[in-house]
């Protein structure tokens, strides 16, 4: 039962350069975040299956989760 | 021949009708390189000391760098660099679309307009033939009604930036339109155009650029569109441009909400990005050369009306901070914003402040010629607009801006016009983001958000942390992102696709055939900022640290409700951030470039 954890840019750097990692399922995105010591709310876009959702959405089996942080701005 | 540039300045004294050309100096391409480099040297050298922004000496400076109108991902960007009659000091502001290919390609770098005409006037530049033409027919006419007209008149190909009735009117915070949607909003450049008499400038050019090497430009061109091409984030940027941040900024307590008093809105999933591309974006729209378009096009269906935008400042500043819970409502009022020609981030300032004023009783119905002021009411403000670009009753008060607004109210509604040196502040909510509140605190125009965009730095380090750290990150990016503005390309392929700088490097010398690295570039980047500053304080006696101060709203009034409820920047700690920054700087205690600084960066020819 796991994700495939996407972040995008920036947010590799917390899963040590990586493009992607299997988490578990079962745990919110927001908790799994947690997990890998990034700050939730540097996370502007958060897109499962390409559909937005919020960080408070429980991981499915098979779900694919891209983050997007923020980089500089307008 | 200056490899890289149309090669040629425009000057244009409208008081006597008299156009000429000169050749772009190489030493100034040299050391100041192009767009807003070149605007503040031509201003600080040509502009006499204590100038009225609206008088004859005052002149209009637009400026295209090397890279603009060329095979670079982004590089539609030109200057406009005036004395601001907003804030009485620099003013910049940076224009996408399609206008300063068409310059560039007519063989001018920058057009310089000077003295007042005695008669409304448009400069028509058709690669060589440049006229000056009566305007009478357009004047009091909207933005998009004389951009259609002249569209119709020359064809598609020319290029066309237009001021509206607010700029006609003196209304200080006037822009100029273009493409329909595309502005050089902020500082009053517009104001100044319009004081000119000079309804709209139209170009259409033909000429070659000479670049010095051709393959290796090529090469290094199109490798910068192949790294926007495969980021990863491209799709989704393009799906939602700017307004992707609306939700985030809703998350973290930045988006500005009922005059700055909050950072979070009960009702912002309303104007969320994701539900204006759901309600009403219609189609992308990018300027010149863009791989990653970020432009929203929208209709509004309850006005019968469509827009390009609204990008997401005009959301927090339109939207959040006026209560409005519809987004339609909030791209209608950018509607009539662009289409009337005043700045949709200081309109939606000191709009705010007006409602607040209201709330609070310091102003009634007998100021506001009878209108009811209210949070998250749209048609009393589509009516303000609309007053205020034609200076009408109270919007002729609202018209000076919101620091003079205040202090002819006064009755401490001082206290909540959110601004720093007269500029009202973007759409960033600084309670509790103390990088970002010193990024305000000392951009070179006053409070706005693009020199040094370091909220999300806060984040990463702790939001609250007052540490040099913060400061020497916006000193770097005060340095380092505004040389785009110089360069003349759009910054948003590094920002938001995270394009690998270093792409440029070998871009800018095929070009130029200079080399330069960005080490090189910031160090411009870092001269400019420090002229701003000279400049600043040779137009306004006293100009020191106190100009430098935020709205005490930020470090007195803690929001009451969203993610920064309780939150604030102590007193103490601004002051902290001031004396961190100078010393960085190389600025003494009140803020003004020491003589060492002068010294070592060679302004001492700058300083009277």
């Amino acid at each position: 039962m796991t994700a495939i954890f996407r972040p995008m840019g920036m947010l590799k750097q917390y899963i040590g350069g990586q493009a992607e990692v299997a988490v578990p399922a079962g745990r919110t995105i927001r908790q799994t975040m947690t997990a890998f010591d990034m700050p939730p709310e540097i996370a502007a876009l958060v897109l499962v299956n390409d559909e937005q959702q919020s960080k408070d959405y429980v991981l499915q089996d098979g779900d694919v989760v891209k983050l997007m942080a923020v980089i500089g701005g307008g | 021949m200056l490899n890289g540039y149309g090669g040629s300045i425009l000057r244009v004294n409208l008081t006597t009708g008299k156009i000429s050309k000169e050749p772009t100096p190489p030493e100034v391409a040299r050391d100041f390189i192009g767009g807003r480099g070149f605007g503040i040297y031509f201003l600080t050298k040509e502009v006499p000391k204590g100038t009225d922004p609206l008088g004859p000496e005052n002149k209009l400076i637009i400026s295209s760098g090397p890279l603009s109108g060329m095979l670079v991902a982004g590089g539609g960007k030109c200057d406009w660099t005036t004395k601001s009659p907003l804030t009485g000091g620099y003013a910049s502001a940076s224009l996408g679309g399609l206008f300063t290919a068409e310059m560039k390609y007519a063989g001018i770098d920058s057009i310089i307009l000077e003295g007042i005409s005695p008669k409304p006037v448009y400069l028509f530049i058709d690669d060589n033939k440049i006229e000056l033409r009566d305007a009478a027919p357009y004047w009091g006419k909207g933005t998009f009604e004389v951009e259609k007209e002249f569209k119709e008149k020359f064809g598609e190909e020319y290029q066309i930036a237009v001021i509206g009735p607010g700029g006609e009117n003196g209304v200080a915070f006037a822009h100029i339109n273009h493409d329909y949607g595309r502005q050089a909003g902020r500082g009053g450049v517009g104001t100044v155009m319009g004081a000119k008499k000079v309804k709209a400038i139209v170009v259409h050019g033909t000429k070659s650029v000479p670049v010095a090497d051709v393959d290796a430009y090529r090469q290094a061109g199109m490798a910068l569109y192949k790294a926007c091409k495969e980021a990863e984030g491209l799709k989704e940027w393009t799906r939602y441009g700017t307004t992707i941040v609306v939700s985030w900024c809703d998350e973290v307590g930045a988006l500005p909400t009922r005059n700055f008093s909050a950072g979070s809105f009960e009702d912002g999933k309303n104007l969320y990005g994701t539900v204006m591309r759901e309600q009403i974006v219609i189609t992308d729209k990018g300027c010149f050369g863009c791989p990653c378009p970020c432009g929203k096009y929208s209709s509004m269906k309850r006005y019968g009306t469509h827009v390009e935008g609204p990008e997401y400042e005009t959301i927090g500043m339109l939207g959040s901070n006026l209560g409005f819970t519809n987004i339609e409502d909030v791209a209608q009022a950018n509607l009539l914003c662009d289409d009337l020609g005043i700045d949709t981030i200081s309109a939606g300032g000191v709009i705010a402040w007006a409602i607040e004023a209201y709330t609070k009783g310091i102003l009634t119905k007998a100021d506001t010629d009878g209108l009811e002021l209210s949070w998250g009411n749209p048609q009393a403000v589509f009516a303000l607009i609309e007053k205020i670009a034609k200076k009408q009753g109270f919007g002729a008060l609202l018209a000076d801006g919101v620091k003079k607004a205040a202090q002819k109210v006064g009755k401490g509604s001082e206290k909540f016009a959110i601004h720093v040196k007269g500029m009202e502040q973007s759409a960033y909510a600084t309670h509790n983001a103390t990088a970002m509140l010193i990024s305000y605190m000392t951009c070179d125009v006053g409070a706005h958000h693009n020199r040094a965009w370091a909220i999300t730095y806060d984040l990463q380090v702790g939001r609250d942390k007052v540490v040099p750290e913060k400061v020497a990150r916006v000193i770097w990016l005060q340095n380092f992102r505004p040389m785009f503005d110089v360069l003349g390309a759009c910054r948003l392929q590094w920002v938001e696709l995270g394009i690998d700088r270093k792409l440029y490097e070998p871009l800018l010398q095929a070009i130029t055939g200079i080399p330069r690295t960005w080490e090189d570039l910031e160090a411009v980047g870092n001269r400019i900022w420090n002229l701003t500053r000279l400049y600043w304080a040779r137009e306004n006696e006293g100009f020191g640290r106190a100009w430098d101060m935020p709205s005490p709203r930020f470090y007195e009034e803690p929001p009451q409700s969203g993610a920064t409820a309780g939150q604030i920047t102590r007193l103490e700690d601004v002051n902290r951030l001031l004396d961190m920054y100078y010393e960085q700087r190389g600025w003494d205690a009140n803020g003004m470039p020491t003589p060492a600084t002068i010294e070592k960066l060679n302004l001492g020819a700058f300083v009277s």
